[in-house]
């Protein structure tokens, strides 16, 4: 069986799946080998051949080593490359329904919360939405220090949605700062749609 | 859009009432900066501590001194 090597390492996103998609659509049978140097690219790499109706698997060689294999086998199921530039973790969703994070002291639980969206924001692999209802819906509005932070998340693709009922509750329906406003159906659509749920 | 990084000066305090006082008192006088969580670089461990951008670490300074609050450590670190 003949072997298609592709060395992407030191490839930025989204180089990986670029070079493996054209050497798989080059290939007629045989396998494929895709050297990357990080777990992004390894999870890229593998929803881009495991979306083409391929057994795929990866191995880590080193610290910035992996290689994905894949066996193919004739034609390959036709359906759209994945795009990896899309908000990674793509089925996350983070559901914010109070202003402090935690049980106890408010003040302190307030810090919490802003630590943790601020952190949230810093991650690599960001979540598809973020939710925020009740308490939850002043954070994304005027005066909040979390603004800079959502932003930063919404101009890398996620969704900031927030209670439009909330919003109208709180007084808040002007104050709206980043994102938009959702409804309570759209609310469970995504966390019932959602591969996990992140509550802080 | 990747965030931009830069760099900042972070102050860290030994307790978490003493970052939250730097924070009241930097809002309450105009100091900027905001309460981040200790960057990892810095401490594994928990806490919370000041960022503000670098050009602003004379007021960080003098901010810390005026509050009355013994800072842990002053680092200037791109995050």
């Amino acid at each position: 069986m003949s072997k298609v090597v592709v060395d992407a390492r030191g490839e930025q996103c989204p180089m990986p799946v670029v070079k493996a998609t054209k050497a798989l659509q080059e290939m007629q049978e045989g396998m494929l080998e895709v050297h990357v140097d990080n777990e992004i690219a390894v999870q890229n790499v593998l929803r881009m051949v495991t979306g083409k109706g391929l057994e795929a698997k990866s191995e880590q060689q080193g610290e910035k080593h992996f290689v994905i294999t894949a066996a193919v086998n004739g034609a390959l199921a036709a359906e759209a490359v994945p795009s990896c530039c899309a908000p990674m973790g793509g089925d996350t969703v983070v559901a914010i329904g109070s202003a402090a994070m935690g049980v106890g002291d408010d003040v302190l639980g307030k810090t919490l919360m802003k630590g943790f969206i601020y952190a949230l924001s810093q991650q690599e692999v960001l979540p598809a939405a973020v939710l925020f209802y009740n308490g939850g819906a002043s954070i994304p509005t005027e005066g909040s220090v979390s603004l800079e932070d959502l932003k930063a998340m919404e101009a890398q693709g996620v969704e900031i949605l927030t209670c439009g009922t909330c919003l109208d509750f709180y007084g808040l329906k002007d104050k709206l700062a980043v994102g938009g406003v959702t409804n309570m159906y759209s609310i469970v659509e995504k966390l019932s749609k959602a591969g996990k749920v992140i509550k802080p | 859009m990747m965030r931009q990084r830069e760099f900042r000066v972070i102050v860290t305090f030994s307790t978490t009432t003493d970052a939250m006082a730097m924070e009241s008192y930097c809002l309450s006088h105009d100091v900027a900066g905001r309460l981040i969580p200790v960057p990892s670089a810095i401490s594994a461990g928990c806490g919370m501590c000041w960022s503000a951008p670098s050009s602003q670490r004379e007021n960080v300074d003098s901010a810390v001194k005026a509050a009355r609050l013994r800072c842990e450590g002053v680092y200037e670190m791109l995050i």
